[in-house]
């Protein structure tokens, strides 16, 4: 092509003699078009696609698994077929038991799932946990009845520690889109959050609840789901890890602006290690954070959260990824 | 008795820009009618199969698809059977060429610079802004802004038009059937105005009822947003008499021609609408580039909306002055690339022409609603098609007792069918239908009879294997 001898008009409007390249910072529309949460090309079905491929030092080793769960896995490895692994998922799903409708609650319920997914977790009397699940959608249903009868029956323990890569090991990766597996992870981490709620009501010397809503873990948009007060400064009884790394310390000295008469920070990154929110940061990741002040006086539940947030918002957003607060005046923490 | 017929041996392969189509003479007939379907007047009897020549071997769908590099390719061992258009189209090859060309030969900013290559660059950037200006007709190209896409050129209108226009108690008049595109910018607007918005419902033929939306339009309306293809419902709107309606009353139009656009002829200056928009990754175009048409006098009178260079005349430490259009919208460092692959796509499309690309794919939409339709169990949205009603080529729609997750999945892993699930941008549509989300097959001028085909069969497959579950 030639050199061009003219130049359109509206380009000489522009006089300025240093070009300065802007890149224009664009408030995020709306997106034009339903995006999927993971994009991942798929050519062939010989490759299993992972969005983080798991070393082998990494992976969860099946022993490691609860019983239950590990012979759901051996079931489904010597299923080669997709299938057949697809009849067998949906076999597990028709056995599994329906939620009754007053539990399929906001609270219940399993974000990033395209179909609408519900996950109940109560004690039974020796402490363990029971599920219960449902889903509108017959294959996400077969998930969650994989999940239920894997993980029921289980101590608190054992659950929280299972890792999200068993799902590689099931090979139903291959099989299944990644945005239905994000609703899986995002199902396992609900029940295995669920649990460790039931521990800490239950440390709390709260009776076991049926596991309705009650506890909100506060994740961190603002706002959370409501919060029931929980009675008295018990959490030296949870006996968790007096050791606090860098991150924690400065926990305790951020929140030191609000004048607290009693403050505990506890490091619960270690239940939550392995899941994608981990990755990258120093380990220090998720907190449970008790502040008893005056300051709280006559505030709303949700402003207080707010007064914490706020604080520690350099935290938030180098690396801590969730916070679990209960912010109490001292005339509430001594009333039980 | 389905053909299955392997068409790239039997397509020349041409070049692929400026391509002229080889038809065969009896299509020529077809292309002069005046009714676009079907000459059959009845209710949808299962379209005669392989014995339509539109639809049949050398048909634009066969004829295209070699054009489509990404088409030919096999996921989860089977056939690739793309029809996710209405999501996003594919791009010839013409395009991706067009694009890689930019960038190994003369890439440079544009507007800027004095030396061969910006000079080149920009060139080739306002020739694109007057092949979409050429492409819906447009007075002239001033009035074509690129943006980022077609959600960032309603936000344009919103904030810079919106803003500045309206006050409290003026009305902006929708359907419930926009795209969140559509709405969402809206619900800002009016929040800090105090505009109040007004949806019109569908009708009984699940198409937004017209006549109550020209009841909508009063003396309090000051503008109105519609659609002018569903992307769900595949129905079409009437844009000419809304226009009529709302300048009656003094009141302007924005028309979301996203999925109109891409598969019809759109003449904005027949349409007389004040404003539209469309995405280029919808019409076989890069993503990352859309448009706002704006009648010249009407962006004149608009405050900027981003704020950079490019937009400035000149600048100072406390006040700048603005550029004349279109710059004025056009802050920053635009995507050239792209825009000059838009460029490409039009030269692309309209080498075709978009008067037999719509003809074919209207005689496809038939032809898929009638072997969705007619699939038991299955429930499609939107108006039946008729001598009276244009469908689009799109087809949502639900199967009774099965998740349009559970349909999409097993199409994609056991039948390598790329159709999509969710509410498509659309909850207040799906919310009004009593759903919370539907499946959707959506095509384009490069899909076959083929590829509806074996959607059917595959369907079926999927609905049986789950119904053996119940």
């Amino acid at each position: 092509m030639s050199i061009p001898t003219k130049i359109p008009i509206s380009s000489l409007f522009h006089r300025s003699a240093a070009p300065f390249f802007n890149p224009t910072k664009i408030p995020t529309p709306p997106h034009r078009f339903l995006f999927s949460k993971t994009i991942t090309k798929r050519i062939s079905s010989n490759q299993p696609l992972l969005s983080s491929p798991p070393s082998s030092s990494s992976l969860q080793r099946v022993e490691e698994l609860p019983p239950k769960l590990q012979e759901i896995v051996k079931l489904f490895q010597a299923v080669q077929e997709p299938k057949a692994k697809y009849e067998q998922l949906l076999f597990y799903g028709r056995n599994l038991n329906a939620l009754d409708s007053k539990y399929k609650t906001t609270e219940n319920k399993v974000q990033g799932c395209v179909s609408q997914v519900w996950v109940r977790a109560y004690f039974d009397e020796d402490k363990n946990v029971i599920f219960e699940a449902d889903s509108d959608s017959m294959l996400t249903k077969g998930l969650a009845a994989l999940l239920v009868q894997g993980l029921s029956g289980r101590p608190v323990e054992e659950i929280v520690r299972v890792s999200p890569d068993f799902a590689t090991l099931l090979g139903l990766q291959q099989s299944l889109t990644p945005s239905r597996n994000n609703g899986f992870l995002n199902m396992l981490k609900l029940m295995q959050k669920k649990a460790l709620q039931l521990y800490v009501e239950a440390e709390r010397g709260e009776s076991p609840s049926s596991g309705v809503s009650g506890i909100g873990d506060s994740a961190i948009s603002d706002g959370g789901e409501g919060e029931s007060e929980i009675g008295g400064d018990l959490r030296e009884d949870l006996g968790g890890n007096s050791e606090l790394g860098s991150r924690g310390r400065r926990i305790e000295e951020i929140l030191k602006e609000l004048r607290p008469t009693a403050i505990h920070v506890e490091d619960i990154s270690y239940q939550h290690a392995g899941h994608s929110g981990v990755a990258g940061s120093d380990g220090e990741t998720h907190f449970n954070v008790e502040v008893i002040s005056e300051e709280f006086e006559g505030k709303s539940l949700v402003k207080r959260h707010r007064m914490v947030y706020s604080l520690l918002q350099d935290e938030l957003q180098s690396g801590l990824h969730a916070l679990s607060i209960v912010a109490k005046t001292p005339s509430e923490a001594v009333a039980q | 008795m389905m053909m299955m017929i392997s068409m790239e041996s039997a397509v020349v392969k041409l070049p692929p820009s400026l391509r002229t189509i080889k038809l065969n003479p009896n299509r020529k007939n077809r292309i002069l009618r005046t009714a676009p379907f079907a000459s059959s007047a009845s209710a949808p009897a299962p379209a005669p199969l392989s014995t339509d020549p539109q639809l049949g071997p050398g048909s634009l769908g066969h004829l295209t698809r070699p054009d489509f590099p990404i088409l030919h390719q096999e996921v989860n061992g089977k056939r690739l059977v793309y029809l996710d258009n209405a999501a996003t189209s594919q791009k010839p090859a013409a395009v991706v060429d067009a694009l890689r060309n930019y960038y190994e030969l003369y890439n440079s900013n544009v507007h800027r610079g004095i030396h061969y290559l910006s000079a080149k660059a920009t060139d080739e950037y306002e020739l694109a802004r007057q092949k979409v200006s050429n492409f819906i007709n447009a007075s002239e190209s001033r009035e074509i802004v690129f943006t980022r896409n077609a959600t960032e050129a309603i936000n344009l209108v919103a904030y810079s038009w919106g803003l500045s226009n309206l006050k409290e108690g003026d009305e902006v008049i929708l359907t419930i059937a926009e795209h969140h595109s559509a709405i969402v910018p809206w619900q800002f607007v009016a929040q800090k105005t105090g505009a109040v918005l007004k949806f019109v419902n569908l009708g009984e033929d699940e198409v937004p009822d017209v006549g109550k939306l020209r009841e909508m339009i009063s003396k309090r309306a000051k503008l109105v947003v519609v659609h002018h293809v569903s992307n769900v419902l595949a129905s079409v709107l009437p844009i000419d008499q809304v226009v009529s309606w709302a300048h009656d009353v003094g009141a302007k139009v924005l028309v979301d021609a996203c999925q109109s656009v891409p598969h019809m002829v759109v003449d904005v200056r027949s349409l007389d609408t004040d404003f539209l928009v469309a995405s280029s990754h919808k019409m076989c175009g890069p993503t990352g580039i859309g448009f706002l048409y704006g009648k010249s006098e009407l962006l004149s009178s608009m405050p900027p909306f981003l704020g950079g260079g490019e937009m400035i005349a000149d600048v100072y430490l406390d006040h700048s002055t603005y550029a004349e259009l279109p710059s004025k919208f056009e802050a920053g460092t635009p995507a050239i690339g792209e825009a000059i692959g838009l460029g490409t796509a039009i030269d692309y499309l309209s080498a075709i022409g978009m008067q037999k690309i719509h003809e074919y794919e209207v005689e496809l939409a038939n032809y898929l609603y009638d072997r969705l339709s007619s699939v038991p169990s299955v429930r499609v949205y939107g108006p039946k098609p008729s001598r009276s009603v244009t469908r689009a080529a799109l087809c949502s729609f639900n199967v009774e007792d099965v998740h349009p997750t559970d349909i999409a999945t097993f199409l994609d892993q056991q039948h390598g069918v790329a159709i999509r699930s969710g509410h498509h941008c659309a909850q207040p549509l799906h919310r009004y239908l009593g759903v919370n989300s539907s499946a959707r097959a959506s095509l384009h001028f490069y899909n076959t009879k083929e590829d509806v085909d074996d959607f059917i069969i595959s369907l079926y497959d999927t609905i049986n294997f789950f119904a053996s579950f119940k």
